[in-house]
């Protein structure tokens, strides 16, 4: 049975922390150039531009044309009833002609025009130039093809003209007309009709404009309403994240959004119930390990004292006897030490095992653990500099040195070669790094994932081992006590090594 | 990434097309020529019972009518001219007498005016004959040959034949040379028939 780290009781203790140190990082990326509120803005005002845009737009030229309409009309027909009144002899005669279109001129409407007359190579004006300069040829030959009236808008040197020309026909009869040959023309300056224009144009953008600060505010208000239960769902799953699974949202109203909050809600509680579940089905099994590593431990401790005296007498029996006393005693003696393992493995899953830890010298802890064990000989070798002191628990640190010890013995080869050495690290204190390494063949590469997972048998045609199999699952353990880690490894030229690394919280003394 | 970009683009594409109405618009600007109603009618103190019309060139290459008083050239017109033979029975002033007048050229005040005549010059002691036709149709014996008379004369001739027999000036003049050579068209100038052919239609015999 393995314990998931992530589904341990309580929150784990980096977590939370960190959940804090990004939520600054969370707020700076509200205010990031194209965020959801910066985009819904923008397309408000985008919708706001266009549509104000183009209705300006729009109003503005109908508006505009409209006045230029009127006023050109107006004009026209005005110059044709001013000319209808007038009357002249043919042919028509430079005499008298310039006061005529000076009376003309006078009478226009709705501002005073200049009025050119072209007859044959008469060539006259109200003005001071007999020929004006803004008369189109076109205008001319339009004009003289076709005897009605018409007009041109000809903008010079930025002055917008309006010119018309009006071909003058005479009675012949009751009902028929005939040209005379003189055709008139009116140049008027259409400032009037420029101040109108732009003014259109100024209040048609004055329009528009507060328009789009107006859909600013519409604009707001929808990222807020958008944006406020995103935020509520982003600190509820941080939250979840970090452990609080007991975190719901408040749901209001009923759009998407608040689908989308209660959703969360009930997938929330739902796996609330799934964690306590499973947390609970954990507890139970694990208090069943423990309940019962617990009662084998006495009739076993029977068992054991009766084997023993058992032992003692088994030369007085024959040989067969004695060797089945051995095996029960042998056997009796590997399922007390399977008990203690189990009842120490129970203890760290109900992490009720404590770290007693003590300033200790570690080369002599390590030289203390070999000779304890009688590894004194030339299998182990050591290579342990004087000199370095940590905080360790000296129980569980011989427990470790012994178990790697013993497993390199078992299953490695001698010699085996036991390095104590420090190394600093770049975040967090220096660490102390104890290696063991064998001269055996080595882990084959599809066992190392899981040579530290319990009862697994490295070696699968070995079934019964004299170990445990809990061996370095505890030794996993206690190096995790103590805030270290263990890895294993092979080297390059043959042979396993275990690597364990403890902070070194002691400070080092005399090294 | 994809869908931002395309998402930019339209809405680059938008802003545009709401641009271009915006800044494309503004102002007074030129327009074409257009035609705005009818020509204007001028008061010329034509009376067709004792002023005639007669067509001269203009500078351009067009016609333009004159008004000629009758009474005023009675020395000149006379000789040529038999009123009691050809009395037109609405009044107006005889067709040969306008021919002549027109044969005559233009005065100082049409010549002021640019005026001149493609006419060739009056002969003494020739006439003009003119024959009613038809209805609308009139033929004019001239005294001189036609082969190689300029279109323009043509055309004054028979606008100032056509308007001496009527006031719409839609009479078909039938124009016959010393040299035989004949001609058929009708004047055309006026605004209300811009159907009819502009120019006079020649037919060589």
């Amino acid at each position: 049975m393995t314990t998931d780290p992530g589904a341990g009781p309580g929150p784990r203790p980096g977590r939370p922390r960190r959940g804090a140190r990004t939520a600054p990082g969370g707020e700076r990326s509200r205010a990031r150039a194209f965020g959801l509120r910066t985009r819904l803005l923008l397309a408000f005002l985008l919708v706001a531009v266009v549509s104000a845009g183009t209705t300006a737009a729009l109003t503005y030229r109908e508006a505009r044309t409209a006045l230029l309409k009127t006023a050109q009309d107006t004009a026209v027909s005005s110059f044709r009833d001013h000319v209808q009144q007038t009357g002249f002899g043919l042919p028509v005669r430079k005499e008298g002609l310039e006061e005529v279109l000076r009376d003309l001129a006078r009478k226009g409407k709705p501002r005073p025009w200049v009025v050119f007359a072209e007859y044959g190579s008469l060539r006259a004006s109200s003005g001071e130039n007999p020929v004006s300069t803004v008369i189109t040829p076109e205008l001319r030959r339009a004009a003289r093809a076709n005897p009605r009236g018409h007009f041109e808008r000809v903008v010079k040197d930025g002055v917008p003209y309006l010119t018309i020309a009006m071909p003058t026909v005479f009675k012949t009869g009751p009902d028929d007309v005939l040209p005379t040959g003189l055709v008139l023309y009116a140049v008027m300056r259409m400032t009037d009709e420029q101040v109108n224009v732009d003014a259109l144009l100024i209040a048609a953008r004055d329009g528009a404009l507060p328009g789009l600060a107006v859909a600013l505010i519409p604009g707001l208000i929808a990222a807020r309403s958008v944006l406020r239960p995103v935020r509520q769902l982003h600190r509820a799953t941080r939250s979840l994240g970090s452990g609080r699974l007991d975190t719901r949202i408040p749901v209001r109203g009923s759009d998407e959004l608040a689908d989308l909050a209660r959703t969360f809600n009930e997938s929330t509680g739902q796996l609330e119930r799934s964690v306590r579940e499973l947390r609970e089905a954990e507890e139970r099994a694990r208090r069943f390990a423990s309940d019962v590593s617990h009662e084998l431990r006495t009739p076993l401790a029977g068992m054991l004292a009766v084997t023993e005296v058992l032992e003692e007498d088994a030369d007085g029996l024959d040989a067969d006897t004695a060797r089945a006393v051995r095996l029960v005693s042998a056997e009796t003696g590997k399922l007390a030490v399977l008990v203690e393992d189990l009842m120490e493995i129970s203890r760290f899953d109900a992490r009720a095992a404590e770290l007693n830890a003590d300033e200790v010298d570690v080369a002599e802890a390590i030289r203390k653990t070999l000779h304890n064990r009688h590894w004194t000989d030339d299998r182990v070798r050591t290579e342990l500099p004087d000199g370095i002191r940590a905080r360790l628990d000296p129980r569980r640190f011989d427990l470790v040195i012994a178990n790697l010890v013993g497993n390199a013995l078992k299953h490695g080869g001698a010699p085996v070669t036991v390095r104590l050495r420090t190394a600093a690290r770049s975040a967090g204190p220096p660490v102390l790094i104890t290696e063991v390494a064998d001269s055996g063949p080595g882990i084959r590469p599809a066992v190392l994932p899981h040579i530290f997972d319990r009862f697994y048998k490295a070696d699968a045609a070995r079934t019964r081992s004299a170990g445990s199999g809990l061996g370095l699952a505890i030794t996993l353990e206690n190096v995790k006590l103590h805030g270290g880690t263990i890895s294993a490894g092979n080297l390059p030229g043959g042979g396993a090594v275990f690597t364990v690394e403890i902070p070194l919280h002691a400070e080092e003394a005399g090294g | 990434m994809r869908r931002a970009q395309t998402r930019r683009r339209a809405a680059a594409v938008a802003l545009a097309a709401a641009a271009v109405p915006l800044l494309g618009a503004c102002g007074i600007r030129d327009t074409d020529v257009i035609e705005a109603g009818g020509p204007a009618s001028v008061q010329a103190f034509f009376n067709s019972d004792s002023e005639m019309l007669l067509f001269f060139r203009t500078p351009d290459g067009g016609v333009s009518p004159v008004i000629r008083t009758s009474g005023s050239e009675d020395g000149f017109g006379d000789r040529y001219v038999h009123r009691t033979e050809n009395q037109d029975p609405s009044g107006r002033v005889p067709t040969e007498m306008v021919v002549a007048a027109l044969l005559a050229g233009p005065r100082p005040e049409d010549r002021a005016a640019g005026l001149t005549t493609a006419l060739p010059a009056r002969r003494p002691g020739t006439t003009v004959k003119i024959t009613p036709t038809g209805d609308d149709t009139v033929t004019a014996g001239l005294p001189f040959p036609l082969k190689n008379l300029d279109p323009m004369a043509v055309r004054q001739l028979t606008c100032t034949i056509a308007y001496s027999r009527d006031a719409d000036g839609r009479t078909v003049v039938h124009l016959k040379g010393q040299d035989g050579t004949s001609s058929t068209a009708t004047c055309a100038l006026s605004p209300d028939n811009p159907g009819t052919t502009p120019s006079p239609t020649r037919v060589q015999r």
